[in-house]
């Protein structure tokens, strides 16, 4: 798995959320799901592309935990050995 | 390869983590050809799920709710294979306040809808393919089911709509067993896929697994459900119908916790 820094990972994130039609504007790191009108299904195939990408698994029950694009960016980057 | 040649209709594939994604990986494994179905926004997901594996099957649409879905699926397998051996179906859904724990709160709306989409659509999807099955040396219909026969925390509506479908799949059972067609259901233990992550308290069910099931229950691998999926979707269980196969660790012919 290629190792990924913080700033790649935040780029690839706010390209998917991007994807999932949030307002590019909009995706800062202390924005939350519902602002960006991100849902529960975006947040699932949020989980997919991280783990087939960076090989990290966002359980149902980290997600929870994890309510701003920040919070996702940091869980993220701390388990792919950035 | 217990369904070399079998041509197999899988539903509710969304993730890697789905039971019918474990399923569709054995049935390819174990020779058979497969389709699949998704609809409306979770088509990405289970196109981005599909590429994972051995071989990329096309999706087709298909919203339970929406009946004329139904007669273009047909369509569309009749002229690709003729005939159908099997289908899957792994599809339920019940809105939030029909799950949770307000069960004598919900309104009857919630409770038809989880009703509709989970137990209902097994006749709906059974029976609008039921020409096609036929047309097959032995067409079998299996779809995913929760232990139906007692009441559970949390699940709720969804655990009426599991009893519905219990006895959805022996009335199916009844009407295309003298067609030749097949009608199962696998009762699994919990499984972490993305539709239990909308069951608040999945945790606590998974881990009274972990105190009462005789046999190891891992909640993150589907491949047991999938298992027999394949086997009732093969000729080995060619004199099996009507019947809910408990794939489960053993914890359903458990009266107390273990230790």
């Amino acid at each position: 798995m290629p190792t990924a820094n913080k700033e790649q990972i935040e780029a690839r994130m706010t390209e998917a959320l991007e994807s999932f039609g949030a307002d590019r504007d909009q995706i800062k790191r202390e924005a939350d799901w519902e602002s960006l009108d991100i849902d529960s299904l975006d947040l699932v195939e949020l989980a997919q592309i991280v783990e087939e990408e960076y090989g990290v698994k966002m359980r149902e029950e980290d997600m929870k935990e994890l309510k701003t694009v920040g919070d996702a960016v940091d869980f993220v980057a701390e388990r792919a050995g950035s | 390869m217990i369904l070399e040649g079998k041509r197999l209709l899988i539903t509710g594939l969304m993730t890697k983590q789905s039971i019918a994604y474990a399923a569709a990986e054995q049935a390819q494994q174990q020779g058979a050809e497969i389709v699949l179905t998704s609809f409306g926004r979770a088509r990405r997901l289970t196109e981005r799920a599909a590429r994972g594996l051995p071989e990329t099957p096309d999706v087709l649409e298909l919203d339970v709710n929406e009946p004329d879905d139904f007669a273009a699926l047909a369509d569309e397998l009749g002229s690709r294979w003729g005939a159908l051996d099997g289908v899957l179906h792994a599809i339920a859904f019940a809105p939030e306040d029909a799950l949770g724990g307000r069960f004598l709160e919900t309104p009857p709306e919630s409770a038809v809808q989880a009703f509709t989409t989970s137990a209902y659509s097994l006749k709906a999807l059974a029976a609008s393919l039921a020409p096609l099955l036929e047309e097959a040396e032995a067409g079998s219909v299996v779809g995913l089911d929760f232990d139906a026969s007692v009441a559970w925390p949390v699940y709720d509506w969804m655990g009426v709509a599991k009893a519905a479908l219990e006895a959805v799949a022996r009335y199916l059972a009844r009407d295309l067993g003298p067609r030749g067609v097949r009608v199962n259901l696998v009762s699994a233990g919990p499984i972490e896929t993305a539709a239990a992550g909308g069951i608040p308290g999945f945790d606590k069910l998974a881990a009274e697994w972990q105190r009462r099931a005789p046999l190891a229950w891992d909640t993150g691998d589907p491949s047991p459900v999938a298992g027999t999926v394949c086997y009732l979707m093969s000729d080995l269980s060619r004199g099996v119908t009507g019947e809910i196969v408990h794939v489960d660790g053993g914890y359903h012919a458990m009266g107390a916790p273990l230790a």
